[in-house]
């Protein structure tokens, strides 16, 4: 640089200047208004949102994404409220043919209006925080599950939540297991393969571990017959019910634990393999579009829903092939989850559970359950999800089967509470296909 | 003789619409006639900048004064049609360090307030910058509706008396000897609101005074009496973006050149501009290679746009003007300033002046030098208003919003009307009835409409300037029809088709030049929609013959 290239003239900060200059911005202080360029107003997203289908009042993704976004200028702190009312269902991301980041838009506006517009004391802040942060809940509950069970399933307690948090009194609040799914696996001593050519993390995200150890094990199972080594690193909430709280500063925290310490089971060799389609969506879509911290988009490249990892990596259908389940499973009638949708995962329970004999499994359609985590459980929202589970409901009914099976677990809270049916997670039956029941090897 | 107004104003531009309103403030007996809607000519063809003068503040330091001057007043005055974005002229390696200190040295020199950025703080202001630009000037650049700005200048010049004719093509002026006197006008659809299928009209309109506002036609205009004009029209062409990309304006800091400027403007940003002469205003080439080299050359200072979707592209004429002899081969290098032409003086022919040059910015300092000449023509004293009197929509703006409720619209569509509508936003937006939102990408409700149709009859190109209804990124995909839709009852179904499809062609002819990547997406949608939904592609009630309906069965088994 030559003198006369100098910055001369008064008060010119110069290039070496220290400049503090956020590196990554916070994720509700994204400019997404480009991502209304790919919206060509077809209006597909609306007529694939159930919230939309059944509640009037709401104005559906397109407005509440590139329309929004579109209107919005740098300076507008206010976002309209009806963002609460999106499940983050996120089946307006598959249905756009025309890729427009419509659940990043919601996602960032929602923590945008949680962050200005809502009320810290209110009862709908406080009642969403706690919704949102149920791992941090969780561990208590879970240190005496008998007690926390008995008195969660009292109705004085019910009445309680949802006068004092609107947390609705309709629904009967998941037990906790006697033993965590990480219990088991330091009491079993951890991996029981070693292998350094197959080798898996897994990520078993909240609800398998402290209410449905059962599907936590089935992996294991499964994947250790299949003779991979398998990690359990440390792990928070994938972030997916603080997302659909508008919570992003409690998912950042989340994901920063989550990135590292699966990024560093990455570098020892691993895929990161869940058993939660909410958790994988969550590690493979939502981190690299709303953060930013270093391995984000390594460990989304990365992650992979447990049973389309082994029918990538393993000819799962011939090891399937001549097996058997017995008495302890009737035929299913299986829903797929939104999230399991938006990976291209809807098909794969059927087609998987096609060669094994003595079960079938009836696809009861692509409706949405209605539940969508946290959303079915607050009081306002409680009549919509239920109409919106309608639909699965009757299929269901209609079905030719007695129990229901779907991968996510509060799409299983819902068909239970729709219709009396117990629940069951695909890995349970290939567990019970392929190793045997836990009864059975024990 | 007694004539039938004091002082005709031809053209309904901004300094058209600005001298009639600041002569009717005056007391003055106005009528404004104009050949098309209201800023039909340039007014409605330029990048909606509100020049702070850090543009001319080297080349043309007196224009520079002038702006910031003009720019602070309009602030005050138009506060609804002016956004307070903040401009900066920005400097990448290449660009002369000489140029940039003389560029800061002239803003300070004309009195506009000017701070420079490091590259680093210019692209916190404006993330999409590029990475290596290296500083910036920061000044008090806006962004002003041209559109709201005149419509809001000819509802006040109607507030004090005047008479504002819309379509109404002036087809001579008439002339006794050495004075002119008056203008004979063909109304497109007789005269007073457009309504249209009505058959039209010739009026001859006599006036003490005649100024004629017409910029860039003031040539042709002057060619009726055989008086010379010698406008310059230099066509420039803009590109609208379908988002913001930016929140400030960001000029380029070099002397001078094509596609140099980013100006934010409502919902969208719009890119400008290139110079280049042509030799009728109505009748010159649009062509694409403009488009794409002007998006080219401001992607080097705001890379995003690249790959950014633009909606439309559009063409402005400049009534540039220089006096004759001058000999200016660049149209780049002609004046910016404006003139007075007085007939009298320059031809001997008494009763019109002509203005031509100048600049939106500056249109009601010219609107004012202009009326005090006819004034002082007309031997009146009344003194102008117009830098203290704020425009219709302009009144205690602040305490009025503070006030406001969302008239029970969701946020964003009632922040963007309650901005474009100003103090009237009550007014407008109050209603027991519902208030359904007609067009979705910019958020206008079906309230804003129908105010737009009380203020200008069945013309529907009249409400989109009114309410940018149509103006979003489906360019009146979805809402053209539903905005005719409210033209009925009081309109027949004739009018209604006639202004639909007028509607549909006005934006068809920017649209047709951004037929790339979504845009073309949206095209073949809204065609798709139109040809499905409304028989658009082969209407029977468009077609020569009759359609026999008899030839139908009644639907019946």
């Amino acid at each position: 640089m030559s003198d006369a290239e100098q910055p001369t003239d008064d008060g010119v900060p110069g290039d070496d200047e220290f400049e503090p200059i956020q590196v990554f911005p916070e994720a509700e202080d994204m400019d997404l208004r480009p991502g209304a360029d790919d919206c060509y107003k077809c209006s597909t997203c609306d007529t694939n949102c159930p919230v939309a289908e059944v509640d009037d009042e709401f104005p559906g993704p397109k407005f509440q994404g590139p329309e929004q976004w579109r209107l919005k200028r740098q300076d507008d702190r206010d976002i309209d409220d009806s963002v609460m009312k999106c499940s983050n269902c996120m089946r307006c991301d598959s249905a756009c043919p025309s890729d427009v980041p419509l659940s990043q838009m919601h996602n960032t506006a929602r923590g945008e209006y949680v962050e200005e517009q809502m009320e810290k004391f209110s009862r709908e802040y406080v009642r969403n925080r706690i919704l949102a942060n149920y791992r941090r809940l969780a561990p208590l509950g879970s240190m005496f599950p008998r007690t926390t069970n008995f008195v969660m399933g009292l109705s004085a307690t019910q009445w309680l939540g949802e006068k004092v948090l609107g947390i609705t009194g309709e629904r009967e609040f998941p037990e906790f297991a006697t033993e965590t799914f990480r219990e088991w696996w330091t009491a079993r001593g951890g991996a029981q393969v070693r292998n350094e050519d197959k080798r898996i993390a897994y990520f078993h995200g909240c609800y398998s571990n402290y209410n449905t150890p059962e599907v936590g094990k089935a992996l294991v199972r499964v994947y250790e017959h299949l003779g991979y080594e398998i990690m359990v690193p440390d792990q928070h909430c994938s972030g997916t019910p603080m997302f659909a709280n508008g919570m992003l500063e409690d998912a950042r925290r989340s994901a920063e634990t989550n990135v590292r310490e699966l990024g560093a089971a990455i570098a020892d060799g691993a895929d990161i393999v869940a058993s939660c389609s909410s958790c994988s969506m969550s590690l493979r879509q939502e981190y690299p579009e709303l953060f930013d911290f270093e391995g984000t988009e390594e460990v989304a490249a990365n992650t992979w829903d447990a049973v389309e990892y082994l029918r990538v990596h393993e000819d799962l259908e011939g090891e399937l092939e001549g097996t058997s389940v017995g008495d302890e499973f009737e035929n299913f009638a299986y829903h797929a989850p939104c999230h399991a949708r938006n990976q291209g995962l809807d098909g794969q329970t059927m087609e998987v559970l096609a060669p094994i004999d003595g079960v079938e499994a009836r696809d009861v359609g692509d409706s949405c359950s209605g539940i969508s985590g946290t959303y079915g459980w607050k009081a306002e929202n409680y009549e919509t999800s239920m109409k919106i589970g309608d639909e699965m409901f009757d299929h269901m009914e209609d079905a030719d089967a007695e129990t229901g099976l779907t991968e996510c677990p509060t799409c299983s809270m819902q068909m239970e509470h729709g219709t009396g049916y117990e629940i069951t997670h695909t890995l349970e039956v290939l567990e019970a296909a392929l190793v045997g029941t836990e009864a059975d090897s024990q | 003789m007694a004539r039938d107004t004091e002082v005709l104003v031809l053209g309904g531009g901004s300094t058209g619409c600005g001298i009639a309103r600041d002569l009717a403030m005056r007391g003055l007996e106005v009528t404004l006639v104009e050949r098309g809607n209201l800023t039909d000519g340039t007014t409605g063809r330029m990048h909606g900048l509100l020049h702070s003068g850090g543009r001319y503040a080297v080349s043309d330091q007196a224009s520079a004064t002038e702006c910031i001057e003009e720019n602070e007043i309009l602030r005050d005055i138009a506060g609804h049609c002016v956004e307070e974005t903040g401009g900066l002229f920005v400097q990448r390696p290449e660009d002369s360090d000489e140029y940039f200190r003389e560029k800061l040295e002239g803003c300070r020199e004309c009195g506009i307030p000017a701070r420079v950025l490091s590259g680093a703080e210019a692209r916190e202001v404006e993330p999409y910058l590029a990475e290596d630009v290296k500083r910036a000037i920061e000044v008090p650049d806006g962004a002003v509706d041209p559109f709201r700005l005149c419509v809001a200048n000819a509802i006040g010049a109607e507030n004090h008396g005047a008479r504002v004719e819309t379509h109404a093509e002036v087809i001579d002026l008439l002339r006794e000897g050495d004075d002119i006197y008056g203008v004979e006008v063909r109304h497109e659809s007789g005269p007073g609101k457009r309504t249209h299928a009505t058959p039209g009209a010739t009026e001859e309109i006599t006036a003490d005074y005649v100024v004629n506002a017409t910029g860039a036609w003031a040539g042709q205009i002057g060619a009726m009496a055989d008086l010379e004009v010698e406008v310059r029209p230099s066509k420039g062409v803009m590109t609208i973006m379908n988002v913001r990309q930016v929140d400030t304006v960001i000029n380029r800091c070099r002397p001078k050149g094509d596609a140099d400027i980013v100006v934010p403007h409502e919902t969208t940003a719009i890119l400008g501009t290139t110079d280049e002469e042509v030799s009728d205003p109505d009748d010159y080439p649009e062509e694409g290679w403009e488009v794409d080299q002007m998006i080219d050359t401001l992607s080097e200072l705001v890379p995003i746009l690249e790959e950014a979707r633009t909606i439309r592209s559009f063409w402005g004429v400049r009534p540039l003007y220089e006096p004759p002899g001058t000999g200016t081969q660049d149209p780049t290098d002609i004046t910016r300033d404006f003139f007075l032409l007085d007939h009298t003086d320059r031809d001997g022919v008494s009763g019109m002046s002509s203005i031509v040059g100048g600049k939106f910015t500056t249109y009601r300092a010219m609107a004012e030098e202009i009326s005090d000449h006819v004034c002082e023509k007309l031997g009146v004293t009344a003194g102008c208003a117009t830098a203290d009197e704020p425009l219709p929509g302009s009144e205690n703006i602040e305490t009025l919003e503070a006030g406001m409720d969302d008239f029970g619209l969701r946020s964003p569509v009632a922040r963007r009307s309650k901005q474009r509508l100003g103090s009237r936003a009550s007014e407008v937006l109050e209603t027991d009835d519902a208030n359904p939102v007609i067009c979705q990408c910019e958020g206008v409700t079906r309230a804003e409409i129908r105010d737009a149709v009380s203020q200008s009859g069945s013309d529907l190109n009249a409400v989109r300037i009114r309410t940018r209804a149509s103006m979003g990124n489906c360019q009146g995909g979805f809402c053209c029809q539903n905005m005719a839709n409210e033209l009925h009852p009081t309109y027949d179904e004739e009018t209604v088709r006639a202004s639909l499809d007028e509607l549909f062609q006005e934006r068809w002819k920017g649209e047709r030049h951004a037929l790339w990547g979504e845009q073309l997406s949206q095209a073949m949608l809204n065609y798709a929609l139109h040809a499905t939904t409304m028989n658009r592609d082969r209407d029977p009630a468009s077609a020569e013959a009759a359609v026999d309906f008899a030839a139908f069965d009644g639907g019946g088994r």
